[in-house]
């Protein structure tokens, strides 16, 4: 592994360059995606993925900047909340160019690059086998149950009848 | 190119706080190869999705109310698998899905933002709808109760991520998020995650159906129970739901939808800042209790 023993190699504009160009090529294949499965207009999907991309490009930099051990996730997700909080300045416009872009949309981009991804260690996948099945029902069933349960409770606490 | 495993072992020492290592692997790929530059693996997913958007969602009638739905990204994340293990398919090897990988931690990102966008957007109404909607996300932890089944079937690392959460598209960017993409913990949740797009639906069909006719409890409940996973298990929850109570078709389609937003919204900060921890807890303690041989060769050690 050459590539990865000398270590503190800083982000550089580079680096920022090619996050960049890494994210443009996402947000087109995203918007093509997006147009053949929602027929949203390109021009204002294209729109809503630059935000996206934005806001990811600020979340991932300020993890690498910032001297927390905190993952670019919460800094992505707090830049976005606040964008979009409404009254803020900013959520109109973003709300507007960020609806034209289908979650599902995203995810099937994201899950071909998983896919290709994970044919490098389908070996180990396949050892899991039947078993994570059974696991996979008992996940689900939990939490169904999980959800129903403290649900009901709370809802006899707080005396909403039961019609 | 032969370490591909190696690296990404969490640091066990510090208390639930994994050191994000693989993160200057990751970052390595990403500053140093130009992963842009590699038009067979853009290209590839470019040609996959438009496969995938062109068959669109296919929904198999199985009985009245139960059909299995496949979706898009069921083609895309088999067909690029498929791409790689294919031999025909010389273009996409080891290095591009090494690429891929890199690549993808940068796009967890544009998932995470689109969903936090839809939650500053709600936030208004998470505060409206009442604490009933909100607590039912902290029921959603349930799901550790199976981490010590996933235990006694011979997962490892694997169980973290199979049982921390119900393993939807956000629980899975959460996951690999920390672990890294070769690890245990996110190969479990791909496999969950994979399992129940595949049989997640048509399952929990059965499961509501079942616990409508046995279980005594409120039909808000049951309403806010639909809203677990993903879009397409939570319509077919809601179908049995609304046959079940006749007269509240609105309240149940408000609750279930709700509860959906939340699943994928509020859900993912409880799997950050409760489910995970509370899994690798129970996974310290549990695991050198009950814990048996791993299903999964060790290959390095």
């Amino acid at each position: 592994m050459p590539d990865l023993i000398d270590g503190s190699e800083n982000v550089s504009v580079h680096g920022i360059f090619n996050w960049i160009l890494l994210l443009a090529i996402f947000s087109v294949i995203t918007v093509i995606g997006n147009y053949l499965g929602y027929k949203h207009p390109i021009s204002d999907s294209l729109v809503g993925m630059g935000i996206l991309s934005l806001i990811t490009l600020i979340g991932v930099w300020l993890e690498r900047e910032l001297p927390f051990n905190v993952s670019s996730i919460l800094y992505i997700s707090i830049i976005g909340i606040i964008v979009a909080f409404p009254g803020m300045p900013t959520s109109k416009i973003v709300l507007y160019y960020v609806s034209k872009i289908e979650l599902l949309s995203i995810v099937t981009v994201f899950l071909a690059y998983v896919g290709i991804g994970m044919g490098k260690s389908w070996d180990e996948f396949k050892a899991l086998g039947w078993k994570a099945i059974v696991v996979t029902v008992l996940v689900i069933a939990a939490t169904y149950y999980g959800a129903a349960i403290v649900a009901h409770i709370v809802l006899v606490l707080s005396g909403v009848p039961a019609v | 190119m032969l370490c591909g495993e190696c690296v990404l072992i969490p640091n066990k020492d510090n208390d639930g706080q994994v050191e994000h290592i693989y993160r200057e692997k990751t970052d390595k790929r990403i500053l140093r190869k130009n992963p842009w530059r590699d038009y067979r693996l853009h290209g590839t997913v470019l040609i996959l999705v438009i496969i995938a958007e062109l068959i669109g969602t296919q929904k198999i009638p199985l009985t009245g109310d139960v059909a299995i739905t496949i979706m898009p990204l069921i083609y895309t994340i088999v067909l690029g698998l498929v791409f790689y293990l294919a031999k025909p398919i010389t273009w996409i090897q080891r290095k591009q899905a090494r690429i891929a990988e890199g690549a993808m931690m940068l796009f967890i990102g544009v998932l995470i933002a689109k969903l936090a966008v839809s939650s500053g957007q709600s936030i208004s109404l998470i505060f409206d709808m009442g604490p009933a909607l909100i607590l039912q996300e902290l029921g959603h932890l349930a799901t550790i109760l199976i981490l010590p089944v996933a235990l006694l079937l011979g997962f490892k690392e694997e169980a973290i991520g199979m049982t921390n959460s119900i393993g939807r598209e956000p629980n899975v960017a959460v996951v690999v998020d920390k672990y890294g993409f070769n690890s245990p913990e996110s190969r479990g949740v791909f496999a969950i995650f994979i399992i129940g797009t595949v049989i997640g639906t048509i399952f929990i069909s059965f499961l509501v159906t079942f616990s409508l006719s046995f279980l005594p409890l409120h039909p808000y409940a049951f309403a806010m129970a639909s809203g677990v996973g993903s879009a397409s298990m939570n319509a077919a929850a809601i179908g049995p739901t609304l046959a079940a109570f006749p007269g509240l078709e609105s309240q149940i389609e408000a609750f279930a939808g709700f509860s959906n937003l939340l699943s994928f919204c509020v859900g993912i900060y409880i799997v950050i800042f409760v489910a995970l921890p509370l899994t690798e807890r129970m996974y310290k303690w549990l695991e050198p209790k009950i814990g048996k041989d791993s299903v999964v060769k060790k290959e390095d050690e």
